[in-house]
């Protein structure tokens, strides 16, 4: 049976091995000039001792078309199981060879076990590649934006892409299995993909683990360590209720939280509102409302999940994209099974 | 023949209204929102004369599901392409129904007129509705943020959509016509689609026309219109030539002091690498150096004016392209033996 997966795919390997192998060229020879320009970086900010103000905005490491190529790794699950997963089973009832294929020697099973298995190995193993050099590649941009935990960029490195190819294919199995004709199984896989991965990423994925919230004395800053996932920031008042903030904050402006919120005086008890008068705020001014607003009890705070839990979430995420997987392909040896020849 | 092409795509038709029904859904109610949300402000910072600072990133406008919509939105064109596209002409051939078709009265010319002409116009019309709605939800975040410009703002708005529909249905039944087969004719889609739509916003759009320069003194400050693209700027010495370096001690006009000429140089005092910089005293004796040495600096940027003009240059590029393909596609039908 080996055999015969290997003569139906042989040709589509080939140009998958040749599209990953010029993917990773790009990759490789882009990363290592923005991993030296990296180190060229490092070096001249730590002599003259201006690390600190290294920044996205004064550092531009690697190309923007090979960031672009980047981002649209997010596409390769999808790909992976339109053109592998869906064609897998529904090609086969389309053009009836299924009939010839289920009256050989080889049980049902066994053809679509061996079929099935050697597919989601390979987009697994697809889907490694791809991750491995992205996250070799944004290495750098790791360290310098410390965003690995961000939406977008948690989806394209480390372990879930494995856990996204694997699901996307099996999905695109099953939905050849159910529907029985490739482009309605390509549209289902497509549109099943993205739902699927955008209910996790939106609703689900912050809540894991319960999120940490720091809170800090207004007038002062706080950032969560290294590359945390930052999921809001605000401020509260003395009974622990968030302050209602107003959608935009013109007028004078106190204290600083992460991402930059800071707390509209407008908002504050008609007691300090008294202190900061019209228009601009003084030095005295503003050390005068910022006591008094902490003397009112308002502290600010920011709820993040920390950077060392990182690749606990890594985890979680291809944990659940696996055991949908492993319950389509349940769905699609029960189709088969089922199934009158 | 028109009959016929309906009957075919009947069902198509159906779920692609309802998914266009769904998209709307979602975007006119977060739009409305967001409009909603978006007078609120501007009656709010009229009223105390502060509508200036409202682009300076204080505001937070929108729901994050439209603006996922929105994203989405990018992808729209590629799918009719792989759904509509592709199988056209390819599985014709692979369920040999094209042997059917094309030994009845009508021509085989005709008969891929027909089914061609009817598609692409409804590629257009996909195209076109997601992009009026997408174009209308913009409408705050764009007055906002002056953004429509940019890279991937501009391609979710306006007329490009409806071009990038009608190439990727194009190119899909080209792929199918030359390939003959559905699945190869969908990857050929989803790479070439890809291909062309970041060769070409990422190395031609911004040479469509060639960038506005505006010289100014090494005292200045220059903006672009807001909106504008910059391609480009920074302090160039007398002969023209761009003064490069990105991370140093003191900065003066974005370069670090030692990419200066020494004369200039040695009128930075010690003290300008302290937390505050150099002092305003310094900054002038710097800057009177400098522009007796005959530095300048330069900004080059694409003014937000020529919006339209880049939106019909590229509608206009991806039209031709579907017509080049739509053009092999009849040549390989004409050709073939049935």
């Amino acid at each position: 049976m080996s055999w015969v997966v290997w003569r139906q795919y042989r040709a589509a390997a080939a140009i998958t091995a040749a599209l990953v192998a010029a993917f990773a060229a790009l990759i490789v020879v882009t990363g290592v000039q923005a991993a030296s320009q990296w180190h060229s970086s490092l070096a001249a900010c730590t002599a003259s001792r201006t690390c600190g103000t290294l920044s996205s905005s004064t550092l531009f490491l690697g190309s923007h078309a090979i960031g672009f190529l980047v981002i649209l790794t997010l596409g390769v699950p999808a790909v992976l199981g339109i053109l592998a997963g869906a064609p897998l089973l529904a090609h086969e009832f389309e053009t009836g060879t299924n009939q010839y294929a289920w009256t050989q020697s080889v049980t049902r099973r066994r053809w679509l076990a061996v079929k099935a298995g050697w597919l989601l190995l390979a987009a697994a193993a697809i889907g490694g590649i791809v991750s491995a050099l992205v996250t070799w590649w944004s290495g750098p941009n790791n360290a310098l934006q410390a965003n690995a935990f961000n939406p977008g960029r948690f989806d394209i490195m480390g372990i879930v892409p494995v856990g996204y190819a694997v699901f996307a294919t099996a999905l695109g199995i099953t939905a050849g299995a159910l529907m029985r004709r490739t482009l309605p199984a390509i549209a289902v896989t497509l549109a099943g993909f993205i739902a699927v991965r955008a209910v996790i990423f939106i609703e689900l994925r912050r809540s894991f683990m319960t999120a940490v919230t720091s809170y800090f004395p207004i007038g002062s800053g706080f950032t969560p360590a290294g590359s945390a996932w930052q999921l809001g920031a605000g401020f509260v008042g003395a009974n622990g209720q968030p302050l209602i903030l107003p959608l935009s904050t013109n007028g004078a402006v106190i204290g600083g939280a992460a991402g930059g919120v800071g707390l509209p005086v407008s908002s504050l008890p008609a007691a300090c509102q008294q202190l900061a008068g019209n228009g601009r705020l003084g030095r005295a001014a503003y050390h005068a409302v910022v006591s008094c607003a902490q003397a009112h009890g308002i502290r600010g705070y920011v709820t993040y999940q920390p950077a060392s839990r990182y690749w606990a979430f890594q985890g979680i995420e291809t944990g659940i994209f696996l055991l949908l997987a492993a319950a389509l392909v349940a769905v699609a040896f029960a189709v088969v099974s089922r199934r009158d020849a | 023949m028109t009959w016929l092409t309906w009957r075919q795509y009947r069902a198509q038709a159906a779920v692609a209204s309802l998914v266009l029904a769904a998209f709307a859904t979602v975007l006119l109610v977060t739009g409305f929102q967001m409009a909603a949300q978006w007078h609120t402000l501007l009656a709010g910072c009229t009223a105390n004369g502060t509508c200036g600072n409202l682009h300076q990133g204080a505001v937070s406008l929108g729901s994050p599901l439209g603006w996922d919509f929105a994203v989405l939105s990018l992808m729209a064109p590629a799918l009719f392409g792989v759904l509509v596209g592709a199988p056209l002409v390819a599985h014709e051939f692979e369920t040999r129904t094209c042997d059917f078709a094309w030994v009845q009265s009508i021509t085989r010319t005709r008969w891929l007129a027909v089914k061609v002409g009817w598609l692409l116009l409804a590629a257009a019309i996909w195209g076109g509705v997601i992009a009026a709605l997408v174009t209308w939800w913009s409408g705050p975040r764009n007055a906002a943020f002056a953004d429509a410009f940019q890279a991937n703002y501009f391609d979710q708005q306006g007329l490009v959509p409806v071009a990038y529909s009608v190439f990727a249905t194009a190119l899909g039944i080209a792929a199918g016509a030359t390939a003959r087969r559905t699945l190869p004719a969908v990857a050929i889609v989803i790479g070439g689609f890809i291909g062309m739509r970041l060769w070409v916003s990422q190395d031609l759009r911004m040479h469509f026309m060639a960038p506005v320069t505006t010289f100014y003194g090494v005292a200045a400050n220059f903006n672009p219109p807001a909106g504008s693209i910059n391609t480009g700027g920074g302090l160039i010495n007398k002969a023209g030539q761009l003064v490069t370096g990105s991370v140093g001690n003191v900065m003066i006009d974005g370069v670090p002091s030692t990419s200066l000429p020494a004369a200039c140089r040695q009128l930075i005092p010690a003290s300008a690498s302290g937390p505050n910089g150099p002092s305003r005293a310094t900054l002038n004796a710097v800057y009177g150096c400098l522009q007796k040495a005959g530095y300048r600096q330069f900004i080059s940027y694409q003014p937000i004016s020529r919006y339209w003009a880049f939106q019909g240059i590229e509608t206009g590029i991806y039209l031709a392209v579907a017509a080049a393909l739509i053009a092999i596609t009849f040549y390989a039908v004409r050709r073939r033996d049935a």
